[in-house]
C-alpha cells in the first residue's frame, strides 16, 4: 500500500513537471545503414520547434515546444523500444516520424497505435502504410507514397530507353515495397522485368548476387539503403563490369556513395526522390530560412520533416492542451482548406489566428501537405544523377 | 563472356566465396582460441575487428594527412595491431580477469556488454556515419588477367583479394608454427586441455591467457583489415554482422581447434556464395535474400549430428 501511495504520488510530479511544456516524441535513424540523410533532417525539425520557441511558444502560457529525440536506428526493434520509452516515461503528445518505413510501421502497430498517439512520419514512404488502418485516424505523414514514386521511376526508365531491366532489392519493408510498384509499373508500360531477386542487407558482398542478375541484363533497378549494402552491391556490379546502368530511390540517394565509388564510375547512375516545387510561396519562404540557418533546404525529405515539426505544434495548440486524442482531427484541420494560409516560420501569425479561433491553413515546404482519407500527402519527385562530382536533380513533372 | 561455365563460377561464386572464408577464418581462430583458453564465447569479438580496422583508417589518415604520404592498409595495420592488443589486454585485465572464477555466464554476458561499449565508444569518436576506407572501385589485376588468359582460364581477381589471400596465408602458417614449435604456444595448448594440470606442472596460466589474447587480437585485427579493404569502408556494425558466421565456423571445425575454424571459415564462406549458383536451370538454387541461413542451417545440423565438430574439438 505505502509502495502504491509512492508510486503514484511519484507519477504525479512527474506528469507535473511534464505538464508544464509541450513534449513531442522524435525517433530518428540517427545510427544504422542511413545517418548521413537523417542529419538534416534533425536539424530542420529543431530549426521547427526554434521559430515555434522564438515566436511565442505554445499556448497563451508560452510554453516551450520541446522536441525529445530517440533513436530508432532505422530498426523496426530498436524504433518500438525508443516509441515506447517516449510515450511511457516521456509521456509525449504525439510521435514525430520514425525515418524508415519498417520502424515507423512496427512501433505503431506495437505502441502508438495501441496508446493512441498520434504519429507524423517526416520521410517513410512504403505504399503499405497507407491502408495499416482499421477504423483509427492515427498515421499521417508529409512524405509522399512510394505508390506513386515506383511508378515515376519506371516512367523514367522508359523515356531514358531502357526496355529490359534486372531488379534487385533490399529485404525490408521499404525498399521491398518500392520495388515491388516499380516492377508492376515497368511491365504495365511496356518494359520487361528479366530478373527480380531480394538481396540480404549488410552482407561484406554481394558478387554472386550481381553474377546472377548481370546473366540477363546491363541495367539494374537498385532498392536498398546506402548504408545498408546498397554502396557494397554497386561497388560489386561496376567491378565485375555485370551492369552499366543503375536507376534507384531515396534510400541510395546520398554523398557518400559519390565518394566511396568515385563520381567518374558513376556516369550511368540515376535516383529519384521525394522533392518539392521550388517555384511555390511557401517553398520560397522556407529557403530563406532554411538558408539563414545553415540547413540544406533542398535535401532529401528536409523540408518534409520541417513540415512536419511545424504542424504538429500547430494542431496540438489547436486542441489548446497536450492532450493526446485530439491531436489527429487537428492536425487535418489546421493543414487544409478552409482557413487562412500559414507558411513555414508564420508561428506567430497563426497562433493569433486561432487564438481569435479562426481557422487555418498550413501550406508547406514539400508540399500543400493536404492529408488525404489515409494521412498521405500527394507529392513530386525529382531524378539526380551525377555532374561535376556532386548530386545534382531535376524535377520530374 | 557470360557463357563459359567455369568463368562465371569461378569468377563470381568461388572466389568471392573464398575471400569471404579467409575472412571469416581468421575470426574464427580468436573465437576458438578464446573458447579454449579462457572457456567463453568472446561476444566482443566482432567489435574488436571493426576497431581494427576504424584504427587502421586512423593511421592511414593521419599519415596522408599530415606525413602526406599514403600508407598501405596492411602497413597502417602494423602500429594499428598494437592499439589493438592493449584493447584486449585492457578489457581483459578489467572486465573478464574478475569473473574468472565465476560461472561462464557471467563472463559471456561481460564480453556482450564490452560489445555494446566498444560499439558507442567507436560512435561517439568516429561517428556515427559510414567512413571511406579506399575510394573507387578495385579493377582485376592485369597481369593476372594475361597470364590467365593465355591459359584459357580467365581469372578477375582484383589486388585486394590477392592481399587477402596472401595474408591469411602468411596468418595461418605463422599460428602453426607458434603453436607447434614454440614453449608458449605449447603451454597454450596444455593449458587448453586441462588447466588444472597445467598449473601444476608449473606453466604461467596468467601468461598464457595474455599470449592468447595477444594471438586473437592479431587474427581479429587482420580479420577486420581484410574485411575493410574488401567492402573498402567502414561502420560501426561490420564486424557484429561477421560475429554469427564467425561462431559457425568456429563450430563447425570443432570449438578450441584453430586449424578446424581455418577449414570452418573456407567452408561457411564458400557455402554462402555458392547456394545462390545456378546448379539447377536458369535461376540461383537458393534466393541469394537467404544466404545468411545457409551459414546457421549448417551449424545447427552440425551441432546436432557432431556437436564436437568436424576436427573434434569440445562439445558442451
Amino acid at each position: 500500500m505505502k509502495r502504491t501511495i509512492f508510486t503514484t504520488a511519484a507519477a504525479m510530479l512527474c506528469s507535473t513537471a511534464v505538464m508544464a511544456d509541450v513534449n513531442v516524441g522524435n525517433p530518428m535513424a540517427l545510427t544504422g545503414p542511413i545517418p548521413d540523410l537523417v542529419a538534416p533532417m534533425a536539424q530542420a525539425i529543431d530549426l521547427a520547434a526554434a521559430h515555434v520557441n522564438a515566436q511565442g511558444g505554445m499556448f497563451a502560457a508560452g510554453e516551450a515546444y520541446n522536441i525529445i529525440r530517440a533513436d530508432s536506428a532505422c530498426d523496426p526493434v530498436a524504433a518500438v523500444d525508443a516509441v515506447t520509452k517516449l510515450i511511457n516515461v516521456n509521456s509525449v503528445s504525439a510521435i514525430l516520424g520514425p525515418v524508415c518505413s519498417g520502424s515507423t510501421i512496427a512501433q505503431a502497430e506495437s505502441v502508438s497505435f495501441p496508446a493512441g498517439v498520434t504519429t507524423l512520419s517526416v520521410s517513410a514512404s512504403s505504399p503499405a502504410i497507407s491502408e495499416m488502418e482499421d477504423g483509427t485516424d492515427l498515421m499521417f505523414r508529409t512524405a509522399a507514397s512510394d505508390a506513386y514514386q515506383g511508378v515515376a521511376l519506371a516512367n523514367l526508365a522508359m523515356e531514358q530507353g531502357i526496355t529490359e531491366i534486372a531488379v534487385s532489392w533490399a529485404n525490408d519493408d521499404y525498399n521491398a515495397a518500392i520495388a515491388a510498384v516499380f516492377a508492376a509499373a515497368f511491365t504495365a508500360a511496356g518494359g520487361t522485368v528479366t530478373a527480380n531477386e531480394a538481396h540480404e542487407p549488410s552482407k561484406a558482398s554481394y558478387r554472386s548476387e550481381v553474377a546472377t542478375l548481370g546473366s540477363t541484363s546491363d541495367n539494374l533497378a537498385l532498392f536498398a539503403y546506402y548504408g545498408s549494402g546498397g554502396i557494397t552491391l554497386m561497388r560489386n556490379a561496376l567491378e565485375t563490369a555485370a551492369f552499366d546502368t543503375f536507376i534507384g530511390a531515396d534510400g541510395m540517394l546520398s554523398d557518400e556513395v559519390i565518394e566511396q565509388i568515385g563520381a567518374e564510375n558513376m556516369g550511368g547512375v540515376t535516383f529519384t526522390t521525394s522533392a518539392s516545387d521550388p517555384t511555390t510561396p511557401a517553398y520560397a519562404a522556407w529557403a530563406a530560412l532554411a538558408g539563414g540557418a545553415g540547413v540544406p533546404a533542398s535535401d532529401p525529405f528536409v523540408p518534409n520533416s520541417y513540415d512536419a515539426a511545424f504542424m504538429l505544434a500547430l494542431a496540438i495548440e489547436k486542441t489548446g492542451s497536450d492532450d493526446r486524442a485530439s491531436v489527429s482531427a487537428a492536425l487535418r484541420s489546421i493543414s487544409s482548406a478552409p482557413g487562412e494560409v500559414i507558411l513555414p516560420g508564420e508561428w506567430a501569425k497563426a497562433k493569433s489566428i486561432l487564438a481569435a479561433g479562426g481557422d487555418i491553413n498550413y501550406e508547406g515546404a514539400a508540399g500543400n501537405q493536404d492529408f488525404d482519407a489515409n494521412g498521405d500527402v500527394a507529392g513530386l519527385f525529382s531524378k539526380s544523377s551525377v555532374v561535376d562530382g556532386a548530386w545534382s536533380a531535376t524535377l520530374l513533372k | 563472356m557470360w557463357n563459359s561455365f567455369g568463368f562465371e563460377f569461378v569468377n563470381f561464386y568461388f572466389i568471392p566465396g573464398l575471400v569471404l572464408g579467409c575472412i571469416y577464418a581468421l575470426g574464427a581462430i580468436g573465437i576458438t582460441l578464446t573458447f579454449s583458453i579462457l572457456r567463453f564465447a568472446n561476444f566482443a569479438h566482432g567489435e574488436t575487428m571493426m576497431t581494427g580496422a576504424y584504427l587502421t583508417w586512423t593511421v592511414m589518415a593521419v599519415c596522408s594527412g599530415i606525413l602526406g604520404i599514403s600508407v598501405h592498409p596492411l602497413l597502417a595495420a602494423v602500429p594499428a595491431t598494437l592499439l589493438v592488443v592493449l584493447l584486449f589486454l585492457v578489457t581483459d585485465r578489467y572486465f573478464y580477469k574478475p569473473f574468472r572464477k565465476a560461472d561462464t555466464i557471467k563472463v559471456v554476458m561481460a564480453s556482450f556488454g564490452m560489445m555494446l561499449i566498444i560499439r558507442s565508444a567507436v560512435q561517439v569518436i568516429w561517428g556515427p556515419n559510414q567512413l571511406t576506407f579506399i575510394p573507387g572501385i578495385a579493377k582485376p589485376n592485369p597481369t593476372l588477367m594475361d597470364w590467365s588468359k593465355s591459359v584459357d582460364l580467365l581469372l578477375l581477381i582484383p589486388n585486394k583479394h590477392l592481399f587477402i589471400f596472401a595474408g591469411t596465408i602468411v596468418f595461418v602458417m605463422a599460428l602453426s608454427y607458434l603453436l607447434n614449435r614454440t614453449r608458449i604456444g605449447k603451454a597454450m595448448r596444455a593449458v587448453s586441455d586441462s588447466p588444472d594440470l597445467a598449473h601444476v606442472t608449473g606453466i604461467d596460466v596468467n601468461q598464457v591467457i595474455r599470449a592468447t589474447w595477444i594471438v586473437g587480437g592479431a587474427c581479429a585485427m587482420a580479420a577486420g583489415v581484410f574485411l575493410a579493404m574488401d567492402i573498402q569502408m567502414l561502420e560501426t556494425t561490420m564486424g557484429f554482422r561477421m560475429l554469427l558466421p564467425m561462431f559457425a565456423a568456429a563450430i563447425l571445425g570443432g570449438i578450441g581447434k584453430p586449424y578446424g575454424a581455418v577449414f570452418g571459415g573456407l567452408v561457411i564462406g564458400l557455402a554462402e556464395e555458392l547456394s545462390a549458383y545456378p546448379w539447377l536451370g536458369d535461376g540461383p538454387l537458393l534466393s541469394p535474400g537467404y544466404k545468411t541461413g545457409v551459414a546457421f542451417a549448417i551449424m545447427v545440423v552440425m551441432l546436432i549430428i557432431r556437436p564436437q565438430g568436424l576436427f573434434k574439438g569440445r562439445s558442451f
